[in-house]
């Protein structure tokens, strides 16, 4: 997996070395590259990664604690303690999402204790900026990297496009994961179209006796839905001057969850809390036969169900409303790597950040852990990504999954903005949802009440909130 | 007099400094914190600024506040008296049986109380899931349709069920200790006077148990208004309501919204609220 070439030039450009003699080892290593007799896997070696020599650090041994739930993370970790001896690196999950922030909140109101990098999602990354706990990574070059990214993930980390809050690490664009044996075993067609969707899902209760459902709807899981909808050209939430504009009923998701309710009432699709038992025992004992996931989701799902049912798996492109639209997709989650004000080595956090999600060995290295889908440009196309031998393509029967995924992430809009009040408006779909499922609503009765209850939390604590 | 004020206070500094470091300076640190309120202007940081009583205005007229506190009276109606009478029943008949089944019987009514809270609620929350749950499966093979434990309507029986398995044990224990210390005398007395078992249990043992069951009361309402860990554990299962339990309530209001103010606030009034309805017990049982 490790670039021979790249392995060498990396641990070449360590900051024991003083600056200067750092850069003439740069020079000199680029040199060595260029008179390298390069074979021809070398040669299509055009790996864009930014200057990491620009990116000064703080002097004397320095340990990095860094919060991450991204299980793999720490072999990239290793490869940075490799390139840059004088710093240490020690990742630590203490906890998925909601787990790691509310710790994370508490450290920041704390003033102590927080850790030099935080793994933050995009949707939350709002909720710690108005905090005034992260610290503005453009101070320490930060946007020397930006030119890196995939443009709408920069526009996620850097809303004012001066300061930057994180470095960009995956995204999520959705597309349609099936499991190709049981398509084949009912006969179903894989659906272009939602249309094309549904009629293969009444086609899979029939041919099943209602015993494999088409796909599962996630009633825990705003931000799954919330994709949907951006893929369907919906914007939630945006900043209309000194004021915020929340829009969570409005037409595209109506449209969207009236169609995913209407599935679920017919039992056509299973309502299953996503990352939970429940769900790995139906996805992985063949009770549900396809999933609307994003790019990380095929690794996610490998590593959960421990490689049963691996191989049956294959992505396709998500369907789409009409046949003849231009192609859309949406994102789910997807996260970028933050540095709190309070860290004592902001140079060194900010060094690591960039390395990690543009350097070619942690990117490669974090999408066959653990399905990380690359935010960094060079990442995205990287052909290198496909491996067929490991995961997530081994999964997915050798197929190159992020090829599909890379098409998806070209497809998304980028307007999409989140709102500091989000873990509320996240928990508070849940709720609403309950009660949809339950029959006690209608789709537009649940959004209505999704707007109006979330509206209440925010200007209770103190936002100006519109609703157009 | 000063040399023995000075012995006492040598002897009390080791849980005094604990005293104030862990739980005085935080309850003053949140009351301080409790009188703020945010102020924002457009879209930046917001400014925390002294706002008096204001978070204490918001949080009686809060509703989802009210109703995790209505959430909470109701549990502490129905679950604390089975626990409780359970908790009795099974001292009783232990107090009866002699040799090795008391001892396997004390044991493991005890043994739910040793596994931490959270380890229990997971391995109940896989009990409860729709599907998997073996009372579910047993259900649907008998095709009696299956029961959603973690359903709004059931979620905090679901919950009070978790409860009494963890506690009931731990009461047993301390009541079945009192019913050891009751001088058998009595019984001898009793029996010579021409009691039955069940004149002594209702003549000699239930009252004399009552101190150590008021006690028990007192914890037991206590334990009900400070419930966070079952509900905290199966949220991730299925939708258990934000304000299941008043402290859950304070917790998201703190640990996720990040409003350490508001929290302060809720957190003082609930402290205040057990404190008017344990005190009078506490005063009565320390009066006895």
């Amino acid at each position: 997996m490790r670039h021979p070439i790249l392995h060498r030039w990396s641990s070449r450009v360590s900051p024991s070395f003083s600056r200067c003699s750092r850069a003439v080892l740069l020079i000199s290593a680029w040199a060595g590259l260029a008179a390298l007799p390069l074979n021809p896997a070398d040669a299509q070696e055009a790996y864009r990664q930014p200057d990491y020599g620009k990116f000064q650090v703080e002097s004397g041994p320095i340990t990095l604690e860094v919060w991450s739930w991204v299980s793999g993370l720490d072999k990239a970790a290793q490869l940075f303690e490799q390139a840059y001896p004088n710093i240490k690196v020690h990742v630590n999950n203490v906890g998925g999402g909601p787990g790691e922030y509310q710790k994370l909140q508490t450290a920041i109101k704390a003033g102590s204790g927080g850790p030099d990098v935080a793994q933050i999602e995009y949707d939350f990354l709002p909720s710690f900026i108005v905090t005034d706990g992260l610290a503005d990574l453009s101070k320490y070059g930060a946007n020397d990297a930006k030119a890196y990214f995939v443009p709408w993930t920069w526009a996620q980390v850097s809303p004012d496009g001066k300061a930057v809050y994180g470095i960009p690490q995956d995204t999520g664009p959705m597309a349609l994961l099936y499991n190709k044996k049981l398509f084949d075993q009912y006969g179903l067609a894989v659906p272009t179209t939602w249309d094309e969707f549904a009629q293969q899902a009444e086609k899979l209760n029939q041919a099943s006796g209602g015993k494999v459902k088409l796909a599962n709807f996630f009633p825990t899981h705003a931000p799954w839905f919330i994709s949907l909808t951006w893929a369907d050209g919906a914007e939630l939430f945006k900043t209309q001057g000194d004021t915020w504009v929340q829009m969570l009923n409005n037409p595209v998701c109506e449209t969207v969850l009236a169609y995913w309710d209407g599935l679920v009432k017919k039992k056509l699709v299973s309502a299953i809390p996503g990352f939970t038992a429940e769900f790995y025992n139906a996805i992985g004992s063949g009770q549900i036969a396809s999933s609307v996931e994003a790019a990380w989701g095929p690794g996610v799902l490998a590593a959960s169900l421990n490689d049963k049912t691996s191989g049956e798996w294959r992505v396709a492109p998500l369907p789409q409303w009409s046949k003849g639209q231009p192609f859309r997709s949406g994102n789910w989650g997807g996260s970028c790597n933050a540095v709190p004000k309070q860290s004592k080595h902001p140079k060194a956090a900010t060094l690591f950040c960039v390395w990690l999600n543009t350097a070619k060995e942690p990117v490669l290295s974090n999408w066959n852990s653990y399905g990380i889908f690359p935010a960094s440009l060079a990442g995205l196309s990287s052909p290198d990504l496909h491996q067929p031998d490991k995961n997530p393509d081994k999964f997915c029967g050798g197929q190159n999954v992020a090829e599909v995924y890379a098409q998806a992430a070209q497809a998304v809009n980028a307007d999409f903005a989140w709102a500091p009040w989000f873990a509320f408006v996240n928990d508070n779909y849940n709720k609403q949802i309950d009660a949809l499922v339950g029959g006690k609503m209608t789709p537009k009765q649940a959004l209505d009440a999704w707007q109006n209850e979330s509206m209440k939390n925010a200007k209770g604590d103190g936002y100006e909130v519109k609703t157009k | 007099m000063r040399q023995h004020r000075k012995t006492a206070l040598l002897f009390l500094a080791p849980f005094l400094t604990v005293f104030v470091a862990f739980y005085l300076a935080p309850v003053c640190y949140a009351i301080y914190l409790s009188l703020f309120i945010r102020r924002r202007v457009g879209i930046g940081p917001a400014k925390e600024v002294f706002g008096g009583l204001a978070n204490y205005f918001r949080a009686v007229q809060d509703a989802d506040f009210l109703n995790g506190l209505k959430n909470m009276f109701m549990f502490g109606v129905v679950q604390v008296p089975i626990m409780l009478g359970l908790a009795v029943a099974l001292a009783l008949l232990l107090d009866q049986s002699r040799g090795l089944f008391m001892k396997v019987c004390r044991t493991v009514f005890f043994m739910p109380y040793g596994i931490p809270t959270a380890i229990g609620a997971l391995i109940w929350g896989y009990l409860y899931s729709p599907n998997l749950s073996p009372f579910n499966q047993i259900l649907s093979a008998l095709h009696r349709g299956t029961i959603d434990f973690l359903s709004p309507a059931l979620v905090l029986f679901s919950i009070a069920n978790i409860v009494t398995w963890t506690w009931t044990g731990y009461n047993m224990i301390t009541l079945f200790a009192a019913l050891q210390n009751i001088p058998k005398e009595l019984y001898e007395a009793a029996r010579v006077d021409g009691a039955t078992q069940w004149d002594i249990v209702r003549s000699i043992k239930i009252p004399l148990l009552m101190p150590t069951l008021k006690l028990l009361f007192i914890f037991s309402v206590i334990g009900t208004s400070q419930l966070f860990t079952e509900a905290f554990v199966l949220r991730p299962l299925g939708y258990v309501a934000d304000n299941i339990t008043p402290n859950l309530y304070l917790y998201l209001t703190a640990a996720r919204d990040a409003n350490y103010s508001y929290a302060g606030a809720l957190a003082v009034l609930l402290a205040l609220l057990i404190f008017v309805i344990s005190g009078p017990f506490l005063r009565r049982i320390g009066s006895q």
